[in-house]
């Protein structure tokens, strides 16, 4: 409650610090901009031109029809990758041999391409639900893993054997100490995540799926549409920046708040 | 003439003549929309005329006053002697006598006294902003070679038959780029001492210093002086319309600086928080004309001239001018009252075109509400600056405690 409440209280100010984001914002469409007008709309659309697109696109309900069915799969790719990253992570983490054993296994994984383990999908799930899903758990999953075991592996041995020597209760030793360590490990993982995924479930679905933002992006390329395409694009990366600075950054400063108070 | 108190200090005779010369042009302007009478003939037309003046007349005479007052004080060098100040106060004056009579005598004088008083300023200021061997004061050096630049393009662009106005807009983006980097340096002090005056309250969790961050005024003067080169180059770009928009959030962004709680209520304080909010409100309305919004582009220039600039020299000789003559902060209502009647000019001038109002009856409104703010400036800041210090100090340092 007190955390709910301090985030309400610091919202106006917070909201009012995205100024400087905007003010970089803007400055990228007045590049867009300048591009577009070299190169000609056929290249790169005008901005406003993408807004119109993106607006006509949204009346239709097309818009956020697309987004309802690549948001659900997205996130359900990366709330198992969230799940069971962050468990076998976590346990990974406890032991040593289970760390040693578990690093080659990452390492291969986030070596391997996502375009790879596409190509796969497409001949295990065809163009069904699964193959966007099954891609963005995959290409995500390591990176939670390796958050989570880091996070795991590195509680600083001298706050241990000072809570050691202090008796604190269990309850205390876990939210005070192993949470806040491993949650700082832990968000920038699920964040870096998050970000992923968006750009995973766009490329699975421009090659394998019918419906979606990606299938919609495909559309409009073979249209040569490139408002269309620029729409769809700004609607991916606007959901991105609103989850992010609006949802997750805020959380973060919150729970991370010991760091700036240490500092 | 050389020991009279006016001559005390560089900014007394600056502020002196920058307030009558806004004065005395804007009356004639307001009696021109008016019908009330034609107005001197110039080379140039009646509303290159208007912009010239304010700009180059009323609001350059506010900054070298303010300038070659503080700089001596930034730099930790000698204050600036009486007969350079009296000179430059000429060369201005000059300035203002044959750009009056340019229809008559033609634009040559009034180029060689204009250009070179500005000029003049940046030069003889040049070693004392670069003594510093961090070139902490180099945005001011920059800042009044730029005026200078745009003063001899001005002069160029009417010798060779071509309509000058790009050249006061440069003008206005950089005198507000000035502002901005003026202001934060104003402000780390009357902020500070408005959050110090107060008494701190058992719960409250504002900050207990305010501190001005230079990458968000950085980003600022960067922002104001790229949309004011873009639409120097290609005044019709769509790109500045996005630009001019980068411009108000980026004083949008400085203004995180200034929310330190119940100190920003008070007058200095909220007297540039306003001056930014209308600086910001007049790079939008810019911005959103450009990208197609049906705006009139001088709404937003007059919101930065009257919102951003007028506003910041009011402050200014308030500040300034009373700090540095040895006296204390004006803690009278007129202050208040002045700054209110500035912002009711910006915002009825701004409004002018927009909403269902005779055009005429703003124009009028907005230059009453001027003229009377500055009228009463005049009223009670001439005084200070053509008396003797009361505390006896013979310069232009702060009040002297006896």
């Amino acid at each position: 409650m007190p955390l709910i409440r301090s985030t309400f209280r610091e919202l106006p100010s917070y909201l009012w610090s995205g100024w400087g984001a905007i003010c970089s914002l803007l400055l990228l469409m007045a590049a867009w901009q300048l591009v577009s007008e070299h190169y000609g709309s056929l290249v790169l659309a005008q901005p406003l031109e993408t807004f119109a697109s993106f607006k006509q696109l949204w009346n239709d309900q097309t818009l956020p029809e697309a987004l309802i069915i690549t948001g659900r799969r997205a996130l359900s790719g990366l709330f198992l990758a969230l799940a069971l990253g962050t468990g076998l992570g976590l346990l990974a983490g406890v032991s040593l041999t289970a760390s040693m054993m578990s690093r080659p296994l990452v390492t291969v994984l986030l070596g391997m391409p996502p375009i790879a383990w596409l190509v796969l999908a497409m001949l295990w799930f065809g163009a069904s639900d699964g193959t966007p899903i099954f891609t963005v758990f995959v290409a995500t999953f390591p990176m939670v893993f390796i958050g989570a075991l880091q996070g795991a592996r590195t509680v600083d041995n001298q706050l241990y054997e000072m809570v050691q020597a202090l008796h604190l209760p269990k309850r205390m030793i876990l939210t005070e100490l192993y949470l806040p360590h491993v949650f700082s490990y832990l968000f920038p993982a699920w964040v870096a995540a998050l970000g992923m995924s968006w750009k995973i479930v766009v490329m699975a679905e421009l090659l394998a799926n019918q419906d979606g933002v990606g299938a919609s992006l495909a559309v409009a390329r073979s249209h040569l549409d490139s408002a269309a395409s620029m729409a769809w694009i700004c609607a991916i990366v606007l959901l991105l920046l609103g989850i992010e600075y609006l949802f997750l950054e805020p959380i973060k400063r919150q729970v991370e708040r010991w760091r700036v108070t240490e500092a | 003439m050389l020991n009279h108190p006016v001559c005390l200090c560089a900014f007394r005779p600056f502020f002196l003549l920058s307030l009558a010369s806004g004065l005395i042009s804007l009356f004639l302007w307001l009696g021109f929309l008016q019908g009330w009478w034609v107005m001197p003939a110039s080379t140039s037309g009646i509303i290159v005329w208007h912009a010239h003046e304010l700009l180059f007349g009323f609001i350059m005479a506010a900054l070298a006053g303010f300038i070659l007052t503080a700089m001596p004080e930034f730099t930790r060098t000698p204050d600036v002697g009486r007969q350079i100040f009296i000179g430059l106060g000429l060369l201005w004056l000059l300035g203002r006598i044959t750009f009056w009579l340019s229809g008559w005598i033609g634009i040559l004088p009034a180029a060689i006294t204009n250009i070179g008083f500005s000029f003049s300023l940046w030069l003889f200021l040049q070693p004392r902003l670069l003594i510093d061997p961090l070139r902490r004061q180099w945005l001011f050096s920059m800042g009044l070679a730029g005026m200078a630049g745009i003063s001899l393009g001005f002069y160029t662009d009417i010798l060779r038959d071509i309509y000058p106005m790009r050249w006061i807009h440069a003008g206005i983006g950089m005198m507000v780029a000035l502002i901005v980097i003026t202001a934060s340096k104003i402000a780390m002090r009357i902020v500070n001492e408005a959050i110090d005056a107060l008494p701190k309250l058992a719960n409250e969790d504002a900050p207990d210093e305010y501190r001005s961050t230079p990458p968000r005024r950085n980003l600022a003067v960067f922002c104001i002086l790229l949309f004011t080169f873009t639409h120097f180059i290609w005044p019709e770009a769509r790109v500045n319309g996005w630009l001019a928009l980068a411009a108000a959030a980026s004083v949008f962004n400085i203004l995180n600086d200034w929310h330190v709680g119940r100190a920003l209520l008070s007058r200095w304080p909220l007297q540039f928080y306003a001056t930014y909010w209308l600086i910001a409100l007049g790079y939008l309305v810019l911005g959103l004309g450009y990208l197609g919004l049906v705006v009139p582009a001088s709404s937003g220039w007059h919101l930065l001239a009257i919102g951003g600039m007028s506003l910041s020299v009011f402050s200014v000789i308030c500040i300034s001018g009373r700090t540095h003559s040895g006296h204390e902060l004006d803690a009278r209502s007129w202050v208040n009252l002045v700054a209110l009647l500035i912002v009711f000019s910006a915002i009825s001038r701004a409004l002018a075109g927009w909403i269902n109002l005779s055009i005429n009856t703003l124009y009028f409104l907005s230059a009453s509400a001027w003229l009377l703010g500055f009228l009463i400036t005049l009223y009670y800041m001439a005084p200070v600056f053509i008396k003797q210090r009361p505390d006896g100090g013979k310069g232009c340092e702060e009040p002297i405690d006896l």
